[in-house]
């Protein structure tokens, strides 16, 4: 389908009113929880990784080498046994909810942050360590100049869990369910659960609507983190 | 003054420091020489109280370090400073590199106060900071990224960040042995700066011209611990020891 198409329809707007906002802020949402989540998890743990010696250390690598790669619906999968009826997390009634979308992007988004965070640690200089410490830092002090050496690639690691949460589509879709509420306005629909739907209609002009707000989302939080990571560069 | 006594330390079967006593009072400078792997460096992270000796104990006015409870021996800690062989800067200006040290002597309210303010882009460098760059005469890069600096000021910068906060004792590991002459110099002029302001200065260096230049007394540590710890003129005119007299000779030969 020619592009140019597609542009009358951002202007024509097909769908109700409110829709696309609340979907955006649906994926946005569920994305940005889960991946400040994931983020609150992974540095402690890739700092410990990066710093000590404990048994066991290369299992829990390959434990998160192997999470970067596990399917995404097999993650939904476990996440809806988890928050179904008869599951462990059953009571707290989540199933089909924003809350469990988290839970599965949570599960999803870790690994990578986890991984890219801990070889950005890793790569930080023994010496400027030992310079923290013998200014007189203490352990929390070390560790905070060891993250801030390191934020370029911690960011990657952020932006890349941002990555594949926000354009992760089988998880969201099992645990969430796509629904939106009879006022047509998005309860757990996102935009990848969204473009699936619109593209198995046959509208493929709207599914590239939505398919281009998500990818300028993306490309914009992208531009806002590496400008972040610029400032933070010279006010430090 | 620190106070090693009888300090040794090892790593897995190899001694590195065997019996070692030293004092080191304010406002004098020594220096210990000797050969590369002969354990400088881990002498000097054993007054730095970085390391834990095996066996010795180490005093800082008379206060037993390691019998101190771990915020007493913070506290110890911060009262010394010390500069690496490598400047290892932090990637950050060269103000903010010099500020460190009083910024974690600070307490988390002020220091958040400060970071807000710095993000609001208004940074107003402690005297302090500029007085440690005027020592090392680098005033003029306060704004400077440290990863822009040469490797001489690198290095000027790293002592300043050591001196800022006003130690006590400040420990030099090899401090110039990647520095040109004049760089080295200034080095050394930061270093009687530092002795003038009753600082207690440890300077290891192979280099044994640098001191005679600088220091006051000398160590000579030969492998097992000193052969010699002497006034800087008696030692290098007139060693007692036989292997100190060859290893200033130049006949002992590592």
């Amino acid at each position: 389908m020619p592009i140019e198409s597609a542009v009358p329809l951002l202007l024509d707007n097909p769908f109700q009113r409110g829709y696309v906002p609340s979907i955006v802020y649906v994926s946005l949402y569920v994305s940005v929880i889960a991946v400040t989540l994931s983020t609150l998890v992974s540095l402690p743990i890739g700092l410990v990784m990066g710093f000590t010696q404990f048994p066991g250390k290369q299992f829990v690598k390959s434990v998160i080498n192997t999470g970067m790669g596990f399917p995404s619906v097999v993650v939904g999968l476990m996440v809806l046994f988890a928050v179904s009826n008869q599951g462990p997390l059953g009571a707290l009634d989540l199933i089909f909810t924003k809350q469990a979308m988290i839970i599965s992007q949570f599960v999803l988004a870790t690994p990578p942050i986890t991984a890219i965070s801990l070889a950005a640690i890793t790569g930080v200089d023994e010496n400027v360590r030992d310079a923290a410490r013998a200014l007189g830092g203490t352990r929390l002090d070390v560790a905070l100049v060891v993250i801030k050496e390191a934020r370029y690639g911690i960011a990657t690691a952020v932006l890349a869990g941002f990555g594949r949460a926000i354009s992760e589509v089988g998880s969201v879709l099992i645990v969430g369910g796509n629904i939106t509420s009879a006022d047509g306005i998005s309860k757990t629909r996102t935009l990848t659960t969204a473009i699936q739907l619109e593209a198995r209609q046959g509208r493929y002009e709207t599914a590239m609507v939505l398919g281009a707000v998500l990818v300028t989302i993306v490309l914009l939080v992208n531009a806002i983190v590496v400008r972040l990571g610029e400032t933070g560069a010279m006010n430090r | 003054m620190i106070r090693l006594s009888n300090v040794s330390h090892s790593y897995g079967v190899e001694q590195v420091v065997d019996d070692v006593s030293l004092d080191v009072e304010p406002g004098e400078v020594v220096a210990v020489i000797g050969p590369s792997g002969v354990g400088k460096t881990t002498l000097l992270r054993t007054m730095a109280l970085f390391l834990e000796p095996d066996a010795g104990t180490v005093a800082l006015d008379g206060d037993a370090v390691w019998d101190a409870a771990e915020d007493e021996r913070l506290a110890l800690r911060r009262r010394i400073g010390m500069v690496f062989q490598e400047a290892s800067l932090f990637d950050a200006s060269v103000a903010r590199n010099v500020e460190y040290g009083l910024r974690v002597r600070q307490d988390w309210r002020e220091r958040i106060r400060e970071q807000l303010r710095s993000l609001a882009g208004s940074t107003n460098p402690a005297a302090a900071v500029e007085d440690a760059l005027e020592v090392v005469g680098l005033a003029d890069k306060l704004d400077q990224q440290a990863r822009s600096l040469s490797g001489g000021e690198a290095q000027r910068v790293s002592f300043a960040r050591a001196l800022a906060y006003e130690p006590s004792y400040l420990l030099l590991d090899e401090p110039t042995s990647d520095l040109d002459p004049r760089n080295t110099g200034l080095i050394e002029e930061a270093v009687f700066e530092a002795r003038d302001r009753g600082i207690g200065v440890v300077v290891a260096t192979h280099d044994m011209h640098q001191a005679e230049r600088v220091a006051d007394r000398v160590g000579v540590l030969l492998g097992d611990g000193f052969t010699e710890v002497g006034p800087t003129e008696r030692i290098f005119d007139d060693p007692s020891d036989e292997r100190t007299r060859k290893f200033i000779s130049g006949e002992l030969v590592y």
